[in-house]
């Protein structure tokens, strides 16, 4: 079995993709809960009658007018929705470049080599 | 080969901040006769490199996750800052509930004010106006997320010189399993012709 330069960088950088690919999964969970619990939040927020509602920032609760407070959900909604986006997109590119590398180190060593998840 | 192009894959550095790059082999039986070394003691240096590679990998996953929990801290306290200092022009006073200890919560009144105190670690604690603790806040969150970057790549190098060191041990293993059916073959291939 002969393996040439050309082929240890495919197989590095497939491996680069696998853990990249990996750490993008916890991010996008992380990121769609993030997403969830604010929408939660809007949704209690409508729900309750307080003018006054203490809004976590940082370490503390702040007491801030509900209208400042919806504002802020709204911008931490838009926020989180387009991190997410571009997450997924991200996660996209990298499936489809791991199977084309799969392709190609498939072609040339058959069974020799396994690029499967465990 | 140990060059260091500038081309910025950093393929071929030698070394990177300590770690030593694994060399790739052309061909295995070139590379054992020219190390005098038997298929036994290659394997046994490369599986020893393997150790001292995952013993720095470990290292540099405990330092990621340091930095990774740092950063949503300082960007935490800048959020604070940046409210007191939206306060500022109104001259109305922040109520803010706060954590006492577990489950006990008190209130503070936080008045219109022009400084804010920073922890900065040892027991440390000094007071800054708002625009000087915004912009220490804002350096030092540029400073983590540098050095995490740093760290990213160090990682990527050394998870590609862990590769390139699993398939050699393989390609190693295999040269010598395939010699010795060669040798096993040979023998009874020679009694053969002489009988």
């Amino acid at each position: 079995m002969q393996v040439t330069w050309e082929d240890q960088q495919n197989i590095n950088t497939f491996s680069r993709f696998n853990n990249r690919f990996h750490e993008l999964q916890d991010d996008i969970k992380f990121a769609k809960e993030k997403c969830d619990n604010l929408e939660d939040a809007g949704n209690e927020l409508i729900l309750s009658d307080e003018e006054m509602v203490r809004f976590q920032i940082g370490e503390v609760f702040a007491h801030m007018p509900r209208e400042d407070v919806e504002t802020k959900i709204e911008e931490m909604k838009e926020a989180t929705f387009k991190s997410l986006e571009k997450l997924q997109q991200e996660k996209e590119s990298i499936v489809s470049q791991m199977a084309e590398l799969k392709k190609v180190l498939y072609a040339k060593f058959k069974d020799s080599i396994n690029l499967e998840e465990d | 080969m140990s060059s260091s192009s500038p081309s910025g894959t950093g393929d071929d550095l030698s070394e990177r901040r300590g770690i030593p790059a694994a060399k790739f082999i052309q061909d295995v039986e070139t590379y054992l006769s020219q190390s005098s070394l038997d298929s036994n003691s290659a394997l046994a240096f490369h599986q020893e490199r393997l150790q001292q590679y995952k013993v720095v990998e470990m290292k540099l996953l405990a330092q990621q996750r340091d930095l990774q929990a740092k950063i949503p801290d300082i960007e935490k306290c800048l959020e604070v800052v940046g409210t007191l200092e939206a306060r500022k022009g109104t001259g109305e006073a922040l109520l803010a509930d706060f954590e006492v200890s577990e489950g006990i919560y008190s209130r503070a009144c936080i008045e219109d004010t022009d400084s804010v105190c920073l922890w900065l670690g040892a027991n440390v604690m000094l007071e800054y106006t708002c625009e000087e603790a915004t912009a220490l806040l804002k350096n030092n969150l540029e400073n983590a997320k540098a050095s995490l970057e740093v760290l990213v790549a160090d990682l990527q190098f050394l998870r590609d010189q862990v590769t390139v060191t699993q398939v050699t041990i393989a390609r190693i293993y295999n040269y010598d399993v395939q010699q010795r059916r060669v040798k096993q073959v040979a023998p009874t291939a020679i009694t053969a012709a002489d009988s």
